[in-house]
C-alpha cells in the first residue's frame, strides 16, 4: 500500500462556527457534523448544512443510534439518518460502539411517579457495553441493519468508557476486530478516547504506561479496518479523566496519533472541540498538526 | 423494531445501567464498576453528563420559562424532569415536549399557573424552527375563485399552531425577549394584564427561518383552528365570523388578513379537499414523528 503524503484533515463543525466558516471557507478536507443536529425536516440548520456541502465533503457522525442496544435501532432514527445521507451524500457515516436504548423496569420508589407509560428510554449518552459474545451478536445485527438500510459501510467509533462490565471476556480490540470481520464495517479510531481510557486505567491501579498502552491497542487493530481518526482534548479531574473535547489535543495524544497514522496509512483525521468552543483559528491550528503527524511528533520529541 | 438477537443477560445489564442513571438505585457493583480512582466515579460522571444535557436542552427549548422560574430552581427542575420523563429518541431536540403538562401539575408552581402555557408556546416555537421549509405556491390561490369540483381551503405552513390561554402568555413571552428599559416596561404591562386576568390567544408559525409568535383575535383563532383541522375555507370563514367580537382587535377583515398572511408565510397556498374530514388538532409532544 502506498502511504499518502499527508492525511486529510477536518474539524467537527459546531454552531458557533457556522457563519464564520461559511464566510472564510478555510482550506479543510472535510467537515464533520453530528447527524442528529440535522434531523429536522427543515429550518436554518439544514440550510446551513446544504450550504457547507457545496464547499466541503461532509462526514456524518452520529451520537444516537445506540448500536450496542439489545432493544435494537429506533426505526425513526434510522429513517432520519437515511434521509440525511441521501440528501448530503456524505463522504463517511459513523456512530459509536455503545448502547443507548433500553427498558426501564419498574423500580421501588417509582410507582407513583408521573411518567410515560412506555418505559423505553434513550439515555442520550454513549453508554459502554461489555466485550463478550452476546454484545458482539447484538452489535453485529444492529450494524448490519444500518448498513443494509443506508446501502453503505458504517464506521464504528471506540468509546471513552467510564464503566467496565464484569461480564467482559475479551479485549476491546478483539471485540472491534470481530465486529469488522463479521459486518464489513470500518472503525473510526478515537485516539483521545484510547488515551483517556489508559489514563483512567492508571488511576485505577494499572501499572502500564498510558502512551505505550495506547500504541499496543493500535497495534492490535488491522490497518485496513480504520477509516478515520479523531483527536480531541480531555480534562483531568483528579479522580477521573473526562473526555470533554474542551481543550487542545495533548502532547501525548499527538504522539499516539502519529503512531496511528503510521500504522493505518494516513487516514482522514478530525479535530473535535465540543465544549468551551474557541475561535475557529484554534481548530485550524490543530488541523495543521493533524496534517503533519510526523512533524508534530518531532516537535514534541 | 428489536433485533432478532436474544441476549437476556445483556438486556438485564443494560436495564440495570439505565436504572442506575435514571432511577433511584445505587451502584450495582456485581454488574459493572467505574473507572478511575473511585469505583463510584464513573457512574457519577455519566449521571452528571445526563443532568447537564437536560439543563442545556430545556434551556434551549424553553428560554423564557427558564428565566421565569429562575436558574436556581430551573436547574434542579431539569434534573428531576430528566429522571421523570427520560428521552425516548436519540435526537435530544425531540426531548422535553412533556414539560408544559409537567409544570401544570407541579404543586410547587401553583402560584404561577401561566407557566404551563408559556412553556406550551415555547415548545411550539422550538418545533416550528425545524419544521419543513415552506414552499409557497401563490398561483394556487386562484383555486379560491375557481369553480372546479371540491372545496378550496388554505394550506398553512408546517409548524403553524395555536394556543388559547387564560393568561397573557404572548405578552409575557414578548416582554422577556426584549432588553433594558423596553423589557422593564413590557414586563410591567404584562404584569398588569396578569393581575386583571386577561387571557390571550397565540399563533405560532415560521417566517423564513425565524419562528414567529403573535396575538390573534377570537375570529382569527376560530378561522385558523378550522383551517388547521382541515376544513374548507368557506366553513372556516363561517367559524371566524361567528366568533364573538373582540373589542381590542376590531372586526375581522379577511382580505387584509389574506394579504398579510401571504406576506408573512403563514400559509403556502390553496388546495381542494375532496372529503370534508375534520381532523383533530394535535400540538404534538414531539416535533416530528
Amino acid at each position: 500500500m502506498t502511504t499518502p503524503p499527508q492525511p486529510q484533515a477536518g474539524i467537527g463543525w459546531r454552531h458557533p462556527h457556522y457563519g464564520e466558516l461559511l464566510q472564510s471557507l478555510p482550506a479543510l478536507d472535510f467537515l464533520e457534523v453530528h447527524s442528529e443536529n440535522f434531523f429536522g425536516a427543515g429550518g436554518a440548520a439544514c440550510a446551513v448544512l446544504r450550504q457547507a456541502r457545496a464547499h466541503y465533503p461532509i462526514s456524518l457522525h452520529g451520537v444516537g443510534l445506540g448500536l450496542g442496544s439489545v432493544a435494537g435501532i429506533d426505526d425513526w432514527h434510522l429513517e432520519q439518518l437515511a434521509r440525511l445521507v441521501a440528501e448530503i451524500e456524505p463522504v463517511r457515516v459513523s456512530d459509536h460502539a455503545c448502547f443507548a436504548r433500553g427498558t426501564l423496569t419498574a423500580l421501588p420508589g417509582r410507582a407513583h411517579r408521573q411518567v410515560h407509560e412506555v418505559h423505553e428510554v434513550h439515555a442520550a449518552d454513549l453508554l459502554p457495553i461489555p466485550f463478550n459474545a452476546a454484545a458482539l451478536d447484538v452489535m453485529c445485527a444492529n450494524v448490519q441493519r444500518v448498513q443494509d438500510r443506508l446501502k453503505r459501510q458504517l464506521l464504528v467509533e471506540n468509546l471513552s468508557a467510564y464503566l467496565s462490565f464484569n461480564s467482559s471476556d475479551r479485549s476491546e480490540t478483539v471485540f472491534l476486530s470481530e465486529l469488522v470481520k463479521r459486518t464489513g464495517c470500518g472503525l473510526l479510531v478515537d485516539v483521545n478516547n484510547i488515551y483517556v481510557n489508559a489514563l483512567n486505567a492508571q488511576l485505577g491501579g494499572s501499572a502500564a504506561d498510558p502512551v505505550a498502552a495506547c500504541m499496543a491497542w493500535l497495534d492490535e487493530i488491522a490497518p485496513g479496518a480504520v477509516g478515520e481518526l479523531h483527536v480531541a482534548g480531555h480534562q483531568h479531574c483528579g479522580d477521573i479523566v473526562i473526555d470533554d473535547h474542551g481543550s487542545r489535543v495533548s502532547d501525548a495524544v499527538w504522539l499516539v496519533y502519529a503512531h496511528a497514522q503510521q500504522r493505518f496509512g494516513n487516514v482522514p483525521a478530525l479535530v473535535e472541540w465540543d465544549t468551551g468552543i474557541p475561535p475557529l483559528q484554534a481548530l485550524l491550528d490543530e488541523v495543521g498538526l493533524a496534517r503533519s503527524p510526523q512533524t508534530a511528533q518531532a516537535e514534541l520529541a | 423494531m428489536s433485533v432478532a438477537v436474544i441476549a437476556p443477560d445483556l438486556a438485564h445489564e443494560q436495564s440495570l445501567l439505565l436504572a442506575a442513571l435514571f432511577g433511584e438505585i445505587g451502584d450495582p457493583k456485581h454488574t459493572f464498576k467505574g473507572v478511575g480512582l473511585n469505583s463510584q466515579r464513573g457512574l457519577q460522571a455519566l449521571r452528571a453528563n445526563g443532568e447537564a444535557l437536560a439543563l442545556r436542552a430545556l434551556t434551549a427549548a424553553y428560554p423564557v420559562t427558564a428565566e421565569l422560574i429562575g436558574s436556581e430552581s430551573f436547574e434542579p427542575l431539569a434534573s428531576y424532569f430528566w429522571k421523570q420523563q427520560p428521552p425516548q429518541r436519540g435526537d435530544i431536540a425531540q426531548w422535553g415536549g412533556g414539560l408544559p403538562d409537567f409544570l401544570d401539575a407541579a404543586p410547587q408552581l401553583a402560584d404561577e399557573p401561566f407557566l404551563g402555557d408559556v412553556a406550551r408556546i415555547e415548545w411550539l416555537l422550538h418545533c416550528a424552527a425545524t419544521a419543513a421549509d415552506a414552499v409557497a405556491d401563490v398561483a394556487s390561490l386562484a383555486l379560491l375563485a375557481g369553480d372546479a369540483p371540491g372545496q378550496p381551503t388554505l394550506v398553512l405552513s408546517d409548524g403553524a399552531a395555536l394556543v388559547a390561554s387564560d393568561w397573557p402568555v404572548v405578552s409575557i413571552i414578548h416582554a422577556h425577549l426584549l432588553y433594558g428599559d423596553e423589557k422593564a416596561q413590557a414586563l410591567t404591562r404584562a404584569g398588569g394584564l396578569l393581575k386583571r386576568g386577561t387571557g390571550e390567544r397565540a399563533l405560532v408559525w415560521r417566517q423564513g427561518f425565524k419562528p414567529q409568535l403573535r396575538l390573534v383575535s377570537a375570529a382569527e383563532y376560530a378561522l385558523l383552528s378550522a383551517l388547521l383541522s382541515g376544513l374548507p375555507l368557506e366553513r372556516a370563514l363561517n367559524e371566524g365570523f361567528a366568533a364573538p367580537p373582540d373589542d381590542a382587535q376590531g372586526p375581522f377583515d379577511f382580505s387584509a388578513w389574506l394579504g398579510q398572511s401571504v406576506q408573512t408565510g403563514l400559509f403556502t397556498g390553496a388546495k381542494y379537499i375532496e372529503n370534508n374530514i375534520e381532523n383533530n388538532i394535535d400540538n404534538n409532544k414531539e416535533c416530528t414523528s
